[in-house]
């Protein structure tokens, strides 16, 4: 029975008025009939509120199939997300270590090709100085012939070894759509707690911790977010003015 | 500065150990060791007689941090210079490692000629 307005109220009187009077003319069909019509009434009420929580639960119940998705993420995205993670760490480890193997196969073979080239320097000034020997100048003629021969051979080997250190720079693409993987997984699973947030959880909270930089205390790796951060330094010199500012 | 100073490198990355050390001998330093950790580094450090410590912070077991202090709290290698090469970048960490006792703190990604500077500046006043 809804009394929420002078009309609803007016109507009501005259109804329990009706009612009084019937009851007092013993009209005891005509008050019954009355009585009959406040309870359709109320029960009308009843099943619109019914029909708004029928509904209100239909919504949250569909919401929460959507994230039955969860379900798939955890069971298999996200173990496979671990394994393209890894995938990443493995190959840029390669990828290091096969730099590295031919940079420093390049450095012992720019300095064998320094060294050789000094050697034979000193012995040519000799040839200007009047120091050599007329025996001596044939066999320096054939090792620089012999120096040439390895300096030709020696700058292949080089430019084999740079053109290998730049294939094994092909790991930026395979890493990098392993990576993107990952990060639509991540927008996914963030996707879906906001669903879960908007049923159950509280979007205000939600809204006011979203602009919320984390600070952790430990010890944290490298900072990706440094133009959001106040309390890091950005690069060297930065490190440098701080510890002499400490009397370093 | 002894060319033939002995070197403990310390990082649980095998990559960046090995670019350290090659940095370290084109620098004319070929007496390097490596330990990927606090608790492998500091008994190393305590019989093994090194001049010098160059050590990453972020490692899992004992963090270079703790690894510094507890070469500091040790009576007989309590002098080791200490070199930090890390990407820890916040300036409270950076205070904390000073205070600790740290000779020179590099931020990585660094450059070779960062680590030769760092290195003469902490010889040169341990020399003076």
């Amino acid at each position: 029975m809804k009394l929420s307005n002078d009309a609803d109220i007016k109507q009501t009187i005259t109804r329990v008025k009706d009612l009084l009077n019937h009851l007092e003319n013993d009209q005891i069909e005509d008050a019954e009939k009355v009585l009959e019509d406040f309870s359709i009434k109320d029960n009308g009420d009843l099943f619109s509120e019914i029909g708004k929580l029928t509904r209100n639960l239909h919504e949250a119940l569909s919401s929460f199939n959507l994230d039955s998705k969860i379900t798939d993420i955890a069971a298999s995205e996200i173990p496979s997300a671990k394994d393209r993670l890894n995938y990443v760490i493995e190959r840029t480890e390669e990828a290091a270590n096969q730099t590295m193997d031919m940079v420093e196969n390049c450095s012992r073979m720019a300095d064998t090709l320094s060294s050789d080239s000094q050697e034979l320097l000193v012995e040519w000034q000799k040839l200007y100085k009047r120091e050599l020997a007329a025996g001596e100048f044939r066999k320096l003629c054939k090792r620089i012939e012999s120096h040439f021969k390895k300096s030709t051979k020696t700058s292949d080997d080089l430019h084999k070894a740079l053109s290998d250190v730049l294939l094994a720079q092909s790991y930026q693409d395979l890493t990098g759509q392993a990576i993107k993987e990952v990060i639509s997984l991540v927008h996914e699973v963030e996707e879906s707690m906001v669903n879960i947030i908007k049923v159950f959880g509280d979007m205000d909270k939600y809204h006011e911790a979203k602009g919320k930089v984390v600070k952790r205390k430990e010890a944290e790796g490298p900072i990706v977010n440094k133009d959001k951060r106040d309390d890091v330094v950005n690069g060297q010199d930065e490190v440098d003015d701080l510890l002499s500012s400490l009397g370093f | 500065m002894d060319k033939n100073m002995k070197i403990l490198v310390v990082d649980d990355f095998s990559t960046m150990r090995r670019i350290v050390k090659n940095l370290l001998r084109d620098l004319g330093f070929n007496n390097t060791h490596e330990a990927d950790d606090g608790l492998t580094a500091l008994p190393m450090l305590k019989t093994g007689n090194f001049d010098f410590l160059v050590t990453d912070w972020n490692m899992p077991g004992m963090q270079g941090i703790d690894l510094l202090k507890a070469v500091r709290a040790d009576e007989k290698i309590k002098t080791l210079p200490v070199l930090m090469v890390t990407a820890e970048s916040k300036r409270e960490q950076i205070i904390e490692a000073a205070q600790a006792g740290v000779n020179g703190y590099i931020v990585k990604p660094f450059t070779a000629g960062t680590l030769s500077e760092k290195l003469n500046k902490i010889f040169e006043r341990i020399e003076s």
